[in-house]
């Protein structure tokens, strides 16, 4: 804390008249994270492309359009990230700025996070603890509110109905004066999920339908932005989300098991713009009940925080932050609170316009470790520039680290106190060629994660260890391709990764694992997209292949490869007087494959689905 | 594996015995499985990937994954006990079901798949299936409504009646037309009348009764507590308590494995904090004990296969990946090591 009110009352002198601004004014952590990653790979989706998948989750969205693999158990269950072939709690996920991974857990659901609640999502991938801090180690998922000021009234009404007994609805109003901000959304997403499978589990493999699956899902968010002076802001960001689901089971199971999950979370940022710096305050929270059989999980994450940027000159930029996080876990089995301190530092050197280096530093303290040393570094340099064609040269290597979750050190009986944190080591090196309408990028990167915790059954007890170390390499290419034919637009997208991440180290005298992929990570993964659009009616087709898994890393059980087909059609001009009506309609999984994403966790066939807007 | 591996020395007889009879005869085709060890992989909590492997130990070849080869579908299950009847075999599934599969080459002849909780052990008897069940978790994640379930047709179908019994029922032994019931929580004995389809006898003891046996014609059911295991007998024809033998062995689990010359193998586990487990030896005829007859860590299965003189015992290596079997002489030297399935819980030798 004290070192805290000594970065406030440093920053507090800051001169407060001041005519420009140094960071984009939309959005500060968004602005910094570009400046500071660079040489770094990473996907953006902006509100417009967000808003053809409105009606779908975060898990939907990257398991179709990113190279990052959705571990699913099921339509509308669990579905966690893994990047580059980490788990799902090497990935740190923030919300406005805010780190939303649940500290008992250390994960976060995909499914319980809403494309409709944010307006744009960045991936970035690799680690980079320096920049962005815990449990980026395979990489990052950002998501960001709108805070756009003088952009007008609008108000949007959403419905949806599909099959297996889909309905969402959805609305959001705005006003955006040249002062206040205020956008209210409110959703509802329920279905079903009365899927028809095939029951592998039974003689004869019947057709049955999913009697358990059921999920409801609501939610607000209230965001909220005040221009206090011409270089003075005050934002805020409100967002509660509850879901109730039957859990699916996996075939052969006869269980009943029912969730809730509750969560409320709050950030609100002062920020300050000046000539040539910014400053931020951050503050918020984030409260999550977990109800599993009606035995409650609590946990609880304050954040305060401040950060300044500075440019020097048009060479030379700084960046300095300071971060406080009170974790408290009331959890079925122990309670426990946790408290962090983080310091970070950054600086950018532009030499000139085509070439940025970036150094990134971070400590970090929690109960009476002390990690004082975790830096990145990255370049970007485009070497090549000819009429509209250009060639640049990625470069980065970066520390990350995971704080051991509350969970594995409290857990009763068998948390481990005595755990390090799980920590890794990236470097990458990219191309990008730009060629007028074509841009095309490849990515090779190497990562070495050790301390990678696991929990073991030691005895009748489960207990985790640092004891896995696992090395990943692999390459991602990706491209776009955007052209005209006549009045038709045509926007192609295309992305393959190939990843080889593998155990290095044995866990016990017996295990036979090591140089075999890692459980449940797919070597190889592709996606292709085609948007076609000819005045307002638009045809967008969504490829995607997922290579074969392994269930164990070194069994002979294996999951087939799968390739799935969307077909999106719409219109979006449609009018009645005032209001414009957007329609879509939509075929999932277009020719109805057969698939699980994780062993005996079945997946929907296809489905229709229809969506039409009121927009005013 | 329990109960069965003591009757395995029966079967091997019985077929000796048979074949013997039959030597004459035109030859019947055998089916693969018929002799040999069959391994028993629990799978993971979660992945419902148990399934059976197949040890050939004249020739050592080991057969993965028996169940879905023969009928081209995954198992699909934990796979918690396998009992041998009337030539066919009975998978039990404490994910609540059973597969009934011919035990000569594991293709199904049927399956129970409706209204079981967490089965864990079966017999057959008066032409039906007993099983018992844990019955469901309640909030507080105790088992309060556990029962037998009593399927008509030895071949499967549905659950015609529950009948209530103590907290976590695990092995049954069939005497007769009555049934032993192992109530684990409460220390109770439970005797079923196989007919009337009712409890009409409780029998108390002390610890938790975890598996039933039968050697030299005795009936006897070991019962574990943190510093002792006891061996008890009973009158058969008045349900009473006609012995007890007390070890002073601390930590067992329920896993124990019958020998040649009444020796017992059991194994141990030190749990928290130190994790070290035993394999531990003891005679019921001359109360010899030896509590760390081979030591390690990991152990989660035990067999015995008595003709060769060999102990099989399985190491679930953390359930990570592929467990471990490793093969002892009678003194306790490793003879040999086998790879096999997720989780290797038991044998069923022949």
């Amino acid at each position: 804390m004290i070192l805290l009110l000594w970065v406030l009352s440093f920053f507090g002198q800051i001169p407060e008249k001041q005519d420009t601004v140094s960071l984009s004014e939309i959005e500060v952590n968004a602005a910094v994270l570009e400046r500071y990653s660079q040489g770094q790979k990473q996907i953006t989706w902006k509100k417009e492309d967000l808003s053809l998948v409105g009606s779908q989750s975060l898990a939907d969205l990257l398991s179709v359009q990113s190279p990052v693999f959705i571990r699913q158990y099921g339509p509308g269950m669990l579905a966690s990230p893994s990047f580059r072939g980490t788990s799902a709690g090497h990935t740190a996920i923030f919300w406005n700025g805010m780190p939303i991974t649940s500290p008992s857990l250390g994960q976060s659901d995909l499914t319980l996070l809403p494309v409709f609640a944010f307006e744009s999502a960045s991936l970035h991938f690799g680690s980079n603890g320096a920049l962005i801090g815990n449990e980026s180690i395979g990489g990052s998922i950002h998501l960001n509110s709108e805070s756009k000021f003088n952009a007008g009234s609008t108000f949007l009404f959403t419905q949806e109905l599909g099959s297996f007994g889909q309905f969402n609805t959805q609305a959001k109003g705005r006003i955006s004066t040249e002062k206040l901000i205020a956008q209210s959304k409110i959703y509802r997403q329920f279905s079903e999920n009365n899927f028809p499978f095939r029951n592998l589990a039974l003689p004869e493999t019947p057709i049955q339908r999913q009697a358990h699956g059921q999920v409801s899902q609501w939610g607000f968010v209230q965001d909220f932005g005040w221009k206090i002076t011409s270089n003075k802001k005050l934002k805020t960001s409100l967002w509660f989300h509850e879901a109730d689901r039957e859990i699916q089971a996996p075939l052969g199971s006869v269980t009943q098991d029912q969730q809730q999950d509750q969560s409320l979370r709050w950030v609100m940022d002062y920020e300050q713009y000046a000539a040539k710096s910014t400053f931020q305050l951050k503050t918020g929270f984030v409260v999550e009940n977990q109800i599993f059989n009606k035995s409650l999980n609590r946990t609880k994450q304050f954040l305060l925080g401040t950060e300044w940027d500075y440019q020097v000159n048009p060479h030379w930029f700084f960046h300095l932050g300071a971060r406080f996080i009170h974790q408290i876990g009331e959890l079925s089995t122990y309670q426990a609170v946790d408290q962090r301190v983080e310091l970070f530092q950054s600086v950018k050197f532009e030499p000139a316009e085509n070439l940025n280096l970036a150094l990134n530093l971070r400590q970090i303290s929690y109960d009476d470790q002390v990690q004082p040393w975790i830096p990145s570094l990255g370049m970007g340099w485009t070497f090549w520039k000819k009429g509209n064609q250009e060639l640049k040269l990625n470069l980065s290597a970066g520390k990350g680290f995971k704080v051991p979750t509350l969970n594995d050190r409290f857990w009763f009986p068998g948390g481990n106190p005595d755990l390090l944190p799980e920590n890794s080591w990236t470097s990458e090196a990219g191309l990008e060629w730009k060629s007028g309408k074509l841009s095309q990028s490849l990515t090779g990167y190497h990562m070495s994660v050790d301390d990678w915790i696991i929990w073991l059954p030691q005895g009748n007890i489960w207990s985790p260890q640092n004891i896995r170390k696992v090395r990943s390499e692999g390459i991602e290419y990706q491209g776009t391709f955007r052209f005209p034919t006549g009045k038709v637009k045509w926007e192609n997208q295309w992305q393959y990764s190939l990843n080889r991440a593998v155990s290095v180290r044995k866990i016990s005298d017996n295990d036979s694992s090591v140089g075999n992929q890692l459980p449940y990570t797919p070597q190889h993964q592709a996606n292709f997209s085609m948007k076609a659009k000819y005045q307002s009616v638009y045809l967008l087709l969504q490829n995607s292949f997922t290579g074969e898994r392994n269930v164990t890393a070194d069994n002979p059980r294996t999951l087939d490869a799968y390739f799935l087909s969307n077909l999106t059609m719409g219109f979006s001009e449609f009018a009645l007087g005032d209001f414009k009506i957007p329609i879509q309609f939509r075929i999932q999984n277009l020719f109805n494959t057969e698939y699980q994403v994780l062993y005996l966790r079945p997946m929907p066939g296809r489905s229709y689905h229809f969506n039409l807007s009121i927009q005013l | 594996m329990k109960k069965h591996l003591f009757q395995s020395s029966k079967l091997v007889v019985i077929l000796l015995i048979l074949f013997s009879c039959t030597e004459n005869q035109p030859e019947v085709p055998r089916g693969e499985f018929e002799s040999g060890i069959l391994i028993l992989n629990e799978g993971a909590f979660g992945s419902n990937d148990g399934e059976v492997f197949h040890l050939d130990p004249s020739t050592e070849e080991l057969k993965p994954n028996i169940f879905e080869s023969a009928n081209g579908r995954p198992f699909a299950g934990l796979l918690q006990d396998i009992v041998y009847e009337n030539d066919q075999l009975y998978l039990v599934a404490n994910t609540g079901k059973i597969e009934i599969v011919d035990a000569g080459d594991f293709t199904s002849t049927g399956a129970v798949t409706t209204d079981l909780d967490q089965p864990r052990s079966l017999t057959v008897n008066s032409g039906k299936i007993f099983i018992s069940d844990y019955g469901p978790y309640d909030a507080d994640f105790n088992t309060p409504e556990s029962y037998i379930a009593v399927v008509q047709e030895i071949n499967g179908g549905g659950v015609s009646k529950k009948i209530p019994v103590s907290r976590k029922p695990e092995d049954l032994i069939s005497v007769g037309k009555f049934i032993l019931v192992a109530g684990s929580e409460e220390g109770m004995v439970e005797v079923i009348d196989a007919k009337q389809e009712e409890v009409v006898e409780t029998i108390e003891v002390t610890g938790s009764p975890k598996v039933f046996f039968e050697t030299n014609g005795i009936i006897y059911l070991y019962a574990i507590d943190a510093s002792e295991v006891r061996f008890y007998s009973f009158n058969l024809e008045n349900f009473t308590i006609a012995s007890t033998d007390i070890f002073p062995i601390s930590m067992a689990t329920g896993k124990i494995a019958s020998g040649n010359d009444g020796m017992l193998y059991l194994i141990r586990s030190s749990g928290f904090p130190d994790y070290v487990d035993a394999v531990a030896t003891l005679s019921l005829s001359n109360s010899t004990v030896n509590p760390n007859w081979h030591e390690g860590s990991g152990f989660y299965g035990i067999g015995v296969d008595q003709i060769r003189g060999e102990i099989y015992l399985a190491n679930s290596n953390g359930f990570q990946g592929n467990g471990t079997v490793t093969v002892l002489d009678e003194s306790g030297n490793e003879v040999d090591e086998v790879e096999v399935g997720r989780g290797p819980s038991g044998f069923l030798i022949r």
